[in-house]
């Protein structure tokens, strides 16, 4: 295993290298700073009429065991495409991807999407449920598991209710209920609460960093906010497009747990307008 | 249904029959024309009597029903494959537009002469009509199906039969209940059709029958009857969707529409 190796960042021929943090305010579970996924030379071209395009040029890319990194740029820089070919939602054109996930082998990844993708026929417990049903888990073993994630996302009583009779951010909580449902040790968000409203957004992204906390996923989060990236994350990886790559990354060292006073942080506010500069 | 709507219905059905006892009395019309309710009625319980209306009726009900299942089925079967695999699509698409413009009872007579008086040319110029209307909305409904669910399809590891039973048939339900509610009347039509051209039982036989005696009593219970079939036909189809699309947009507040 190449253990502790410097996360090392290559874009274009361009080296940077990140500076690995040497203390940590935070605990970090046991296995953390083990390199989790190992991307290289990443990359994906199609063609329209004829014409080739590149959505994401090779690009790499290292993720720690429990770490939580944000992936921000604009529109049409690539960063759905390279969470997607993570999921296995598209292929990539060349280049490859380790994850090393122990001994779970052919593990299904969580993935939450930008709208809920709830099946409107089955209420909050059955949607959560769904992909243990589908795996055959036994019916009380999944029910147990299903109202304990309900739980954790704050829904419990609304375990009957139909995903028509719930708010926008009620259901979104149940979609990531859902994706924690086979326990995935990879967790990843494509722009989860883009849809919501900005005081339930707020809400969601505290309960997302005390879901993360309790269950130590590593979460590769998708975003346009150039604060929600900087609030939640340990790196933030910058984008920009035509053709897709990355840009920079930044380390955040803001001290967790995270909540107001990491709003009132100079240092916070600091990372956004990096943040913001980059991004022009 | 409401206890209310029934009696509302039944207040019109009694309006109506009023209506046409006054008529016939009034206007004395021959009974070989139109007869009275009431020899109606006594012609009905008389053919009730010997069994044969109920043969009749088991007869139509067994081939609608029989041609109704198989026609749903491979109507839906074929709505699903002509989404999945396009190029089946586009081979057969002028081959079905072909048999959806030609009209489907002109079908009868040659079904009669391949498969005989029984029941089976009945139950498959009833299994076509179905099949058009239902492979409409299944077709309709699978191609709506969102990229994101069949994303979720395919995060979850979804074998083919997971996704079409789990994802992709519950989506397309409406659609394919709204061919099932057209496909229902259609259906009650295609076996008296077929039933009229030749046979040895069933409602439209009775129809034949009738028209050749000159018994107009006849013909008017076998039409009733076969009203009678359709509109709880239908009903059937509404009250399954009811149950089965409760979720769907579509049902909520239909009560209060009537």
């Amino acid at each position: 295993m190449q253990d502790a190796l410097p996360p090392k960042l290559v874009c274009k021929g361009l080296n940077v290298s990140v500076r690995q943090e040497l203390s940590r305010l935070w605990p970090r579970p046991l296995g953390a700073n083990r390199r989790m996924i190992t991307i290289r030379g990443v990359h994906k071209d199609f063609s329209i009429d004829g014409a080739k395009v590149t959505a994401l040029s090779p690009t790499d890319l290292d993720v720690r065991r429990g770490e939580f990194v944000s992936i921000i740029g604009p529109s049409g820089c690539g960063k759905s495409t390279l969470l997607r070919i993570l999921a296995g939602l598209e292929t990539a054109s060349g280049g490859s991807i380790d994850v090393d996930d122990g001994d779970r082998a052919r593990q299904r990844v969580g993935f939450v999407f930008q709208e809920p993708v709830l099946l409107p026929w089955l209420s909050a417990l059955e949607n959560v449920r769904f992909p243990l049903d589908t795996a055959r888990v036994a019916r009380t073993e999944a029910d147990s598991r299903a109202l304990d994630l309900l739980k954790l996302v704050g829904l419990t009583g609304f375990e009957a209710a139909l995903p028509r009779a719930l708010s926008g951010g009620m259901r979104q909580r149940v979609s990531i209920a859902r994706a924690l449902s086979y326990d995935p040790s990879l967790l990843l968000m494509d722009e989860p609460f883009g849809a919501l409203d900005l005081i339930t957004r707020d809400r969601l992204n505290d309960e997302l960093l005390s879901i993360w906390s309790q269950t130590k996923k590593t979460i590769l989060f998708v975003t346009h906010s150039v604060e929600e990236a900087a609030y939640l994350s340990d790196r933030v990886v910058v984008m920009s497009p035509r053709p897709g790559r990355i840009k920079t990354v930044y380390d955040v060292n803001l001290p967790r747990p995270r909540g107001e006073r990491t709003k009132l942080d100079p240092a916070f506010h600091q990372l956004m307008a990096d943040l913001r500069r980059d991004l022009q | 249904m409401t206890i209310a709507s029934i009696l509302i219905a039944l207040r019109s059905l009694a309006i109506a029959v009023a209506i046409w006892w006054i008529v016939v009395l009034v206007a004395n019309v021959p009974a070989y024309l139109l007869p009275a309710p009431d020899a109606i009625a006594s012609r009905f319980v008389f053919l009730a009597q010997t069994a044969e209306l109920t043969k009749h009726i088991r007869v139509t009900l067994g081939e609608i029903g029989a041609g109704f299942i198989l026609g749903g089925f491979l109507g839906v079967a074929f709505g699903w494959l002509f989404v999945r695999v396009p190029l089946l699509g586009r081979l057969l698409s002028p081959l079905i537009l072909v048999l959806q413009t030609a009209p489907k009872i002109a079908i009868a007579p040659l079904l009669l002469l391949w498969l005989g008086l029984d029941m089976g040319p009945k139950i498959t110029l009833i299994a076509i009509v179905t099949f058009f209307p239902v492979m409409a909305g299944a077709a309709a409904g699978f191609a709506a199906v969102e990229r994101p669910y069949q994303d979720l399809g395919t995060l979850l590891h979804l074998n083919a039969w997971q996704r079409f039973r789990r994802i992709e048939l519950p989506f397309s339900l409406p659609p394919i209940f709204a061919g099932l509610r057209i496909a229902s009347t259609q259906a009650v039509t295609a076996a008296v059709i077929g039933e009229l051209m030749g046979a040895t039982y069933g409602l439209g036989y009775l129809l034949s029958l009738g028209q050749e005696n000159g018994d107009a009593s006849v013909v008017i219970v076998a039409i009733l009857v076969l009203s009678t079939i359709g509109w709880g036909f239908h009903e059937l189809i509404r009250a399954g969707e009811r149950h089965i699309l409760s979720w769907h947009a579509s049902q909520i507040g239909l009560e209060a529409r009537v």
